[in-house]
């Protein structure tokens, strides 16, 4: 099958969006299809073989950070171009309703489309004044994806149709196969040792980094050799003033990593802790961490009970309890089998995370809109007469 | 000469207004053919799915999922929703095993069926909306065509997303 993928924001910033295109784009290619990709980046940036470069991104303020996008005349003239040249049987855009390269060829294309939402935000009230616009370009598209159950309830609830949920994919062998940190996870047996895990925004009082401060304070004068890896943006000082002077020297910052270095950092602790609050609409670094092999201790939400299958493929603790999360880290650090047991059940729930597995659901979707409409993707005029 | 502008006027007007009623047809027609198309995607996701029953109902289960895998291939079209949500009761009665290839077969009809009725609800949803705008029924702009129609079943996924098969 030829596939054309629009991904709006720019390869040249690290992203969820992107590196959900790039990851489902590998999967079908090594699936055998013929896959392009148009993405916002300047022509000699260095791209995948697999990427249309679109022309500079531009940063626009958007949904509380900065996203570079493509818009414009030229960059209508290269989506239409690259429709034409590309021959697609389907045309699949992510985040249609940014104004962005998705938005451009979803109004330029006729045929099979198929859309991927992503964020769940609730802006009803820009949703609904817009609806007449949004409504042009919401028939334009075949079938939806949702990436979670949250993003499929926006679109039942203000676009007006359903969609297919289909969860974000997880590279399960880039996980599996990283090699931890030099020195690190380290050492780790009854009462002494192991390494702690916390990747994301700690000033974030969703992400719950203060239960995990509290239950990591209140352990580590105990248990010598305890040690806590952070990654995440912030400011390494705004970190360091939250632990008292005596711990410090056990608590590594990394500050904001690359992919690979995530994977590499999730195997370089024995449990990864997800202390969140709140907000997290699927959990997608909780796959991540099962993918790689290690112990997840995690609040007991909604989103995480589901991934972590109630507990069977790792452990929760009550939602913003920082002394039950230290009971179960004591247990957990000291029980080795026990580890062993919920990385076990974890590597069964991640199998269905896999991305060649996720990229087969996609493929059923493109099945079903090719069947829904006649003939292939082809270039039209503007929102076009007739 | 004011005359000869507001004869300008009028005639750009003219134009656009044309111009909107010629795309505000075509729109019509396209969402019309669309959502045709997606019945007939529909209605062939149903057979597959009956006749993947009938085969597995013959070997293994019997009976009652037989006759209704067969009530649901011959059922008129104002029996065939009901017939259909009846045909999904009985496959989700039966313990259906996932490594049997007659058993796959019949899940992953399951699965197609759900994608062809979600895809063919949505493109039904805007056709009639397209269809039920004031100026598209004053000029009757789909004549000659019927309304097209929503076909209400049951969601007949049968298994967890994650029995999808990795081989």
């Amino acid at each position: 099958m030829r596939i054309g993928i629009v991904c709006p924001y720019s390869f040249d910033v690290p992203g969820g969006v992107q590196n959900h295109v790039m990851d489902l784009a590998e999967a079908l290619i090594a699936l055998g299809h013929e896959v392009s990709v148009l993405a916002p980046a300047d022509e000699d940036s260095p791209l995948p073989p697999y990427v249309v470069p679109a022309g500079r991104a531009v940063p626009l303020p958007y949904n509380g950070s900065v996203a570079r996008i493509a818009f414009g005349p030229v960059s209508t003239a290269r989506v239409r171009r690259w429709i034409t040249r590309g021959d697609f049987d389907v045309l699949h855009v992510h985040e249609p309703l940014t104004l962005s390269l998705s938005l451009l060829a979803v109004l330029s294309a006729r045929g099979p489309v198929v859309a991927t939402f992503h964020t769940a935000i609730t802006r009803s009230r820009a949703l609904a004044a817009a609806q007449g616009v949004l409504q042009i370009v919401l028939e334009r598209i075949t079938a939806r994806i949702a990436v979670s159950a949250l993003a499929r309830k926006v679109q039942v609830e203000h676009l007006d149709g359903g969609a297919v949920e289909i969860p974000n994919g997880v590279a399960v062998a880039k996980f599996a196969d990283a090699e931890p940190l030099p020195g690190w996870p380290g050492e780790c047996g009854p009462g002494t040792g192991g390494t702690l895990g916390f990747l994301g925004r700690f000033t974030e009082p969703r992400k719950g980094f203060p239960v995990l401060r509290d239950a990591f304070v209140a352990l580590a004068p105990r248990r010598p050799g305890l040690r806590l890896l952070v990654a995440g943006p912030g400011e390494p000082d705004e970190l360091f003033d939250q632990f008292p002077a005596a711990l410090r020297d056990r608590v590594t910052f990394l500050g904001l990593v690359s992919e690979p270095d995530k994977a590499r950092m999730l195997r370089s602790v024995h449990l990864y802790v997800a202390p969140n609050t709140g907000g997290e609409s699927f959990g997608m670094i909780l796959t991540e961490a099962l993918a790689a092999g290690t112990t997840v201790v995690a609040s007991d939400l909604d989103a995480f009970r589901r991934v972590l299958d109630g507990g069977r493929a790792g452990r929760l603790f009550p939602t913003g309890n920082a002394a039950a999360l230290g009971d179960a880290l004591v247990e957990l650090l000291d029980d080795a089998p026990a580890r062993a047991v919920l990385t076990a059940s974890g590597d069964q729930v991640v199998a269905s995370f896999d991305w060649p597995v996720v990229a087969r659901r996609v493929l059923e979707v493109y099945a079903a809109a090719i069947e829904a409409t006649d003939g292939r993707v082809i270039d039209e005029e503007w929102v076009g007469l007739g | 000469m004011p005359g000869m502008w507001w004869a300008v006027g009028a005639a750009v007007a003219v134009g656009l207004v044309s111009a909107y009623l010629v795309w505000t047809a075509g729109r019509v027609q396209r969402l019309q053919d669309r959502a045709e198309l997606a019945a007939r995607a529909l209605d062939a996701h149903l057979l597959r799915r009956a006749a993947a029953a009938a085969v597995l109902a013959e070997r293994r289960y019997g009976v009652e999922l037989y006759a209704a895998a067969r009530i649901a291939l011959d059922a008129r079209p104002d029996e065939r929703e009901a017939a259909e949500n009846d045909l999904t009761r009985q496959l989700r009665a039966v313990q259906l095993d996932p490594t049997d290839p007659d058993c796959e077969a019949v899940i992953a009809a399951s699965r197609r069926l759900a994608l062809a009725r979600q895809v063919h609800t949505d493109l039904v949803r805007d056709a009639r909306a397209a269809r039920g705008r004031p100026l598209v029924r004053l000029l009757r702009m789909g004549r000659g065509r019927e309304w097209p129609r929503y076909f209400d079943i049951d969601d007949p996924t049968l298994s967890a997303p994650a029995d999808v098969p990795t081989g």
